[in-house]
């Protein structure tokens, strides 16, 4: 039997199909302006790969932000939840997991069976999330995929003192004004944001090992932000981003329709 | 059930209920605060009503207040400079939290709503001088209110009064017992209704409607509930949305530990004793807030009783945003739900707040994770 996982992030929408416990294919489109649509996109896409039919798969779950939106889905549930049990489903040893997203992100910790035990998220404002380094890639006309790899070379960050994203940005472009180096501002605003969301793994004391998931987990230099901030190894497997909807697909093998 | 709609109207147009009140000569004054005496306020003639941020956004409050202080004193302020509070006659401001004392300079200096007192009370309650104290203070509160009208409260009118509260307390009390009995039997939004209608309602209709309610619900035959059993702990909650959301989750509130619950309504006071001992033994001895103390690990003991009593799966703090008082005894609170191995989840919610899509993401979580 086949069933499918549907996670609407605020940025991007993805889907994962597994057929006997074994991950089939997932699909990442970007999300738009309509939850709605996204959802059938990145579902029909994800099908075409992978040439399934609708009618084979049996149960769907959906997540993410825009979970209610995807109105042919079974049941919607909570990407926290979805995530440790993709987590749990990739890596059966992972107790911890640090999902840093579009615009949230979240400390959770896990029991033996996958299952949350605590979490933590932020509240409302986005800094330290996807959409913060974003912000920054294009004020330091930089792609979004290099910042990683260019903050690697930094041997001394820059400092950025300002929680806000739009204060951030602002200090960004001084610092540019400053000439500092590229590298190093990058650095900077790594460790700024790891300063965030290594907050919340601290606050339900998160245990290992400890994977990263959602789009941000691509970023090496912010998972190496967080592992110098918190002072722990955080693993990071094949497809974080895609995690949260492999845990849907998960939960919807487990219903009993 | 029709005989909550009255307190949905109520609680949706106060202005409407203002009015009303106004039509038949009556007085109003303010409180924002549980441990305004609103039993001395309604023996004087006055009708006690509890304010609530109109949730409007908020811009001549930010002359005065910053964004540090919370929504609720902000938001009430806002109200009275922009016009939104013509109906009250006067306000009374019990000496509790900062936030609510500097409201309280602030609201003699520029607004214009009549009678105006602030009510000093102690912020420890737990020895004999703070109820010597607490007494005084009732009674100069008294003084103040008999100074407005002109003439003294009738010993019999307070006594009227104080006996008008506990038939008001024991029917909220009774309701609370039944929805933790049988947590269907009422739905969440109702509850919030029939709770915050209670406080600015007519109080003998209130009292009255009350005892409708009760007898209603008790003739009910409740279905039995698989949700899980939620206490909410806190300041004010004037958030309908959160109680949706929790029921929307698959979870029920069966208690309070809430300034616009529990705390509030709790506890009978003697009738057979002078009236101002009554007084000054409630408000010693009801369960206290932050902003009092009564030895060092009464409140965190209550909320564990709380918990265990109503057989809770688990505990949802909802703070306002900045309430400091709440802000600085979470750690110790939770200490206490962690020691007793009762789950907790932490929100801080503006009064203001819009989008839920954070906010039922934390609680649907947690409700599951219970």
């Amino acid at each position: 039997m086949i069933f499918a996982g549907i996670d609407i992030g605020s940025i991007t929408a993805k889907a994962a199909l597994i057929r006997d416990n074994k991950l089939v294919g997932t699909c990442v489109i970007p999300t738009g302006y309509n939850p709605v649509t996204a959802g059938q996109k990145v579902f029909s896409a994800l099908l075409a790969q992978t040439q399934i039919r609708r009618e084979d798969i049996t149960a769907i779950v959906a997540t993410g932000y825009g979970r209610n939106s995807v109105d042919f889905a079974d049941k919607a549930m909570t990407e926290i939840i979805c995530h440790g049990v993709g987590a749990h489903f990739l890596n059966p040893k992972i107790r911890g997991i640090i999902d840093v997203g579009g615009q949230d992100s979240k400390a959770i910790a896990l029991d033996a069976n996958g299952q949350v035990e605590n979490f933590a998220m932020n509240d409302k404002c986005a800094a330290g999330t996807g959409r913060f380094l974003e912000v920054m890639a294009k004020a330091l006309d930089v792609e979004l995929d290099d910042l990683g790899t260019i903050s690697l070379s930094s041997s001394a960050p820059s400092k950025i003192s300002s929680i806000c994203t739009v204060f951030a940005e602002s200090e960004v472009i001084s610092m540019i004004a400053g000439q500092q180096k590229r590298e190093d501002i990058i650095a900077g605003i790594h460790e700024s944001a790891a300063a965030r969301v290594g907050g919340l793994a601290t606050k339900i004391k998160l245990k290992g090992p400890v994977i990263m998931t959602g789009g941000v987990a691509k970023n090496r230099g912010m998972v190496k932000a967080l592992e110098n901030r918190l002072g722990i190894t955080i693993l990071v497997g094949d497809l974080p981003q895609e995690n949260g909807a492999i845990g849907a697909a998960v939960l919807a093998s487990r219903m009993t329709l | 059930m029709q005989e909550i709609t009255p307190f949905h109207t109520a609680i949706n147009d106060l202005a409407g209920l203002a009015a009303g009140i106004h039509k038949n000569s009556g007085k109003i004054i303010g409180y924002m605060c549980s441990y305004a005496p609103e039993e001395l306020i309604y023996a004087a003639g006055f009708h006690p009503m509890r304010l609530f941020s109109s949730k409007s956004d908020i811009s001549l409050a930010e002359n005065h207040l910053q964004a540090y202080c919370c929504s609720l004193v902000r938001g009430v302020l806002e109200d009275s400079l922009a016009g939104r509070l013509g109906y009250l006659n006067g306000m009374v401001f019990p000496h509790t939290c900062d936030s609510i004392q500097r409201l309280s300079d602030i609201w003699r200096l520029n607004t214009n709503h009549g009678f105006f007192a602030d009510v000093i009370m102690p912020a420890k309650l737990n020895t004999p001088s703070a109820r010597a104290y607490m007494k005084d203070v009732l009674k100069k509160f008294q003084t103040d209110l008999e100074t407005a009208i002109g003439h003294s409260i009738a010993p019999e009118d307070l006594k009227a009064s104080i006996c008008l509260f506990n038939r008001i307390r024991k029917h909220l009390a009774r309701i609370y017992e039944l929805k933790s009995k049988f947590p269907s039997i009422i739905r969440e939004k109702d509850l919030f209704a029939i709770v915050k209608g209670a406080m600015v309602m007519d109080r003998k209709e209130l009292a009255d409607r009350l005892e409708n309610i009760v007898q209603r619900l008790e003739q009910k035959d409740p279905s039995p509930s698989s949700a899980k059993r939620i206490i909410l702990s806190g300041s004010i909650c004037d958030m309908p949305d959160i109680y949706s959301l929790i029921e929307a989750a698959g979870g029920m509130v069966v208690a309070d530990d809430l300034c616009t619950g529990n705390r509030w309504f709790e506890g009978q006071m003697d009738e057979g004793i002078d009236p101002l001992e009554a007084l000054t033994a409630r408000y010693a001895d009801r369960a206290i807030c932050p902003a009092k103390h009564s030895g060092n690990t009464l409140r965190g003991e209550n909320l564990v009783r709380l918990a265990k009593d109503h057989k809770a799966d688990g505990v949802i703090f909802a703070f306002l945003k900045f309430c400091d008082p709440h802000a600085f005894d979470f750690p110790y609170m939770k200490d206490f739900l962690d020691k007793a191995a009762i789950k907790s989840l932490h929100l801080e919610l503006d009064d203001q707040q819009q989008g839920q899509g954070q906010l039922s993401t934390r609680l649907e979580t947690f409700i599951h994770m219970i």
